[in-house]
């Protein structure tokens, strides 16, 4: 029992942080059609952004993430207006090539600047724990992230839903000419769904950093992981995204202590196609033809 | 004077063909980057010192990017286009595997420095060396350390699903057998994964003795981290190799303290040059010396003076690297062919245990600097 609610629990706080990666990852998508596959790196970028803080600043991860959300919002909506905006009405071939190639010189610049080598933050909570009873612990850090997660959807969601900008992004995602004829500056919301986008997985690297490691190739791990979430909650849908990243956390988890967790890329994966199958669009998502 | 010269003149003009050209593949960049800097700066070190000795080396560098499949191709082409005498490296097990069945097909000797899957030099070929112990010796020393400071009767395996990883710890589970030690939990774990606390969670639930890891440098922290936060509470964490035997590891004061893990190499060791090494490395490149960037200097050595004494041709090259024998940093090296194994250095493991922040031998006897702390101390 102990060992099924601590993988519950891990699970689902670890699926929190994968949900702020697919939910920028689904936005960028459903605005723009275009998919990110830089997007890993631009959490490694948010990842190194914390680091510089703790290291040559002293701030915290968890406070650092008042700065850093607005600078990798700059950032992104930077990407946005000087090379994405480009290849908007390219083939799709052009902007994969562009967003992998954005990706390429972000990790090497990184890599040329604090070479690979790993980096750690240790904080003095880093594997601090807060006992649950009946021998299962919860890390402290990964609630706390857990718990910013949280506060940061729901205030997405308010954003997406309640204001006009909001409102404006989502038609800009629905039907983009449409949004244009109505009169939507829609290359002004590609920048600022961007901006969010790349401001979420910034943010999701720096709640990462206490407990995870940091050095320039991890974009790719989470990359992928991304990708799975976004398609398997389906590609635009920010709720799907939420949904499929803590599915996701909770699945891994769970192979792990009950099968191998060599297995559980397998069980994730299998999973993926299972759901693909039975829903082509994912989970949440609208088949849009 | 003009014909002195003159003869000044032709020696600089010969010399870059009198050198001799040696490849080195290696992981600059990627996942197994910082492993591979030590690599570097231990060619480095040797560069220096063959000048020194008189020998000439034109080092051809090719990066790895620790895949394969990148290995093997900078393997045609140093032996192809570049035509090298001899080639040290890879780094990973993978790397190594995957070359070694090239060097044998072009007939370059390939002197692999530090990689530990025990298959690459059980397959017979003529042309690949290897300077450390393979994964089966990680293993035996370690369980034998613990064997003789308490009385283990179960073991939990946790390990990179590499093969690195998988080999270090299969030897492990063939070597526990024979001392009656039963294995309780058997993980293998996909590299880089956020979350280990599920697998740990179910090692604690089993409660062994032992727990054996098998990582990387990082992977080697994340785990430590997450057994503190579940409370898995073994007799000895053993970490075999890797990822437990860097400085970045003993740093984390809080979860590395007391950790066991056994290591190629150590600055103390009574081996000649060894603590040279450890001060001329740290004033160089301002860090410790691994047993990686040993394991590099002490092949590149090797190889320059006999890529030298066999005048580049690669047979003779081959024939002088099976028969010599050499005494340094690495302690005796021979590459002998015993157990199973062809042209590998019977090389000797030594056990530390991370004290007050720093490596201290603890075993064999004959190279123990501290007394082990056993069993574990309870997590604060």
């Amino acid at each position: 029992m102990a060992v099924f609610l601590q993988s519950l629990i891990s699970g689902i706080l670890i699926g929190g942080v994968y949900a702020l990666i697919g939910i920028g990852l689904t936005l960028i998508f459903g605005v723009m059609r275009v998919i990110n596959f830089g997007h890993g790196d631009i959490l490694m970028v948010g990842m190194y952004l914390t680091y510089i803080l703790f290291t040559f600043a002293g701030i915290d991860p968890f406070v650092s993430v008042l700065i850093s959300f607005p600078l990798m919002f700059l950032f992104g909506g930077f990407l946005q207006k000087v090379f994405i905006n480009r290849v908007l009405n390219a083939v799709a071939q052009n902007q994969i090539l562009l967003t992998i190639g954005l990706g390429l010189i972000m990790s090497n610049t990184v890599m040329l600047i604090f070479t690979s080598d790993y980096k750690i933050i240790t904080t003095s909570y880093s594997s601090s724990t807060i006992q649950v009873g009946g021998g299962v612990s919860v890390s402290w850090p990964l609630l706390v992230s857990f718990l910013i997660t949280a506060v940061i959807t729901a205030v997405l969601y308010w954003f997406l839903l309640k204001t006009d900008t909001g409102q404006a992004i989502r038609a800009t995602a629905q039907d983009r000419e449409a949004a244009q004829l109505m009169g939507i500056n829609v290359k002004r919301m590609s920048i600022i769904a961007f901006g969010l986008g790349s401001a979420l997985a910034g943010t999701a690297g720096a709640l990462i950093s206490p407990t995870y490691y940091i050095f320039p190739q991890v974009g790719s791990v989470f990359t992928l992981k991304a990708f799975v979430i976004t398609v398997l909650g389906g590609m635009g849908s920010v709720v799907g995204a939420t949904l499929g990243g803590v599915l996701i956390g909770i699945t891994e988890s769970m192979s792990a202590a009950y099968i191998s967790s060599g297995w559980k890329d397998v069980v994730v994966f299998v999973l993926f196609l299972l759901v693909l199958l039975l829903k082509p669009s994912g989970l949440m998502g609208k088949s849009r033809t | 004077m003009r014909k002195h010269l003159l003869a000044l003149g032709a020696t600089l003009a010969l010399s870059p063909l009198m050198a001799q050209k040696i490849g080195v593949i290696n992981s600059m960049s990627g996942p197994e980057a910082p492993i591979g800097e030590s690599i570097t700066n231990g060619i480095k070190l040797a560069e220096e010192d063959l000048v020194k000795k008189g020998i000439h080396v034109q080092l051809v560098w090719e990066d790895d990017t620790g895949k394969p499949q990148i290995s093997m191709s900078a393997m045609e082409k140093l032996a192809t286009r570049d035509n090298v005498v001899g080639v040290v490296g890879p780094y990973t097990s993978a790397c190594s595997n995957a070359v070694s069945k090239l060097a044998q097909k072009y007939r370059v000797p390939l002197l692999i420095p530090a990689a530990a899957k025990e298959e690459i030099t059980r397959q017979g070929f003529k042309y690949v060396f290897r300077m450390n112990a393979p994964a089966d010796r990680y293993a035996s020393s370690l369980i034998d350390a613990s064997l003789t400071l308490g009385k283990p009767k179960t073991i939990a395996f946790i390990y990179e699903n590499t093969d690195f990883g998988t080999s270090t710890s299969k030897t492990a589970k063939d070597y526990v057998a024979t001392k009656g030690i039963q294995v309780v939990a058997d993980e293998p774990y996909p590299k880089g994964s956020a979350d280990y606390r599920s697998t740990l969670a179910k090692i604690k639930s089993k409660n062994p003795d032992l727990v054996f890891m098998v990582s990387y440098v990082a992977d080697a922290i994340l785990l430590m981290r997450q057994s503190r936060e579940v409370g898995l509470q073994p007799q000895a964490f053993l970490g075999g190799g890797a990822g437990f035997t860097t400085s970045e590891f003993a740093r984390e004061h809080a979860i590395s303290e007391d950790v066991i893990s056994c290591t190629q190499w150590t600055d103390d060791v009574n081996w000649p040059g060894a603590k040279d090494f450890g001060k001329r490395y740290k004033a160089k490149f301002g860090k410790d010396a691994t047993y990686h960037a040993a394991c590099a200097y002490e092949s590149m050595m090797i190889m320059a003076e006999c890529a030298a004494k066999g005048g580049g041709n690669r047979d003779k090259t081959q024939t002088l690297l099976k028969a010599g024998q050499w005494n340094g940093i690495m302690g005796p090296v021979q590459f002998a062919d015993y157990e199973g194994f062809t042209n590998q250095n019977n090389h000797p493991m030594l056990v530390q245990q991370i004290q007050g922040g720093t490596y201290e031998t603890i075993f064999p006897k004959a190279f123990a600097t501290k007394k082990a702390v056993y069993p574990f101390p309870r997590w604060k």
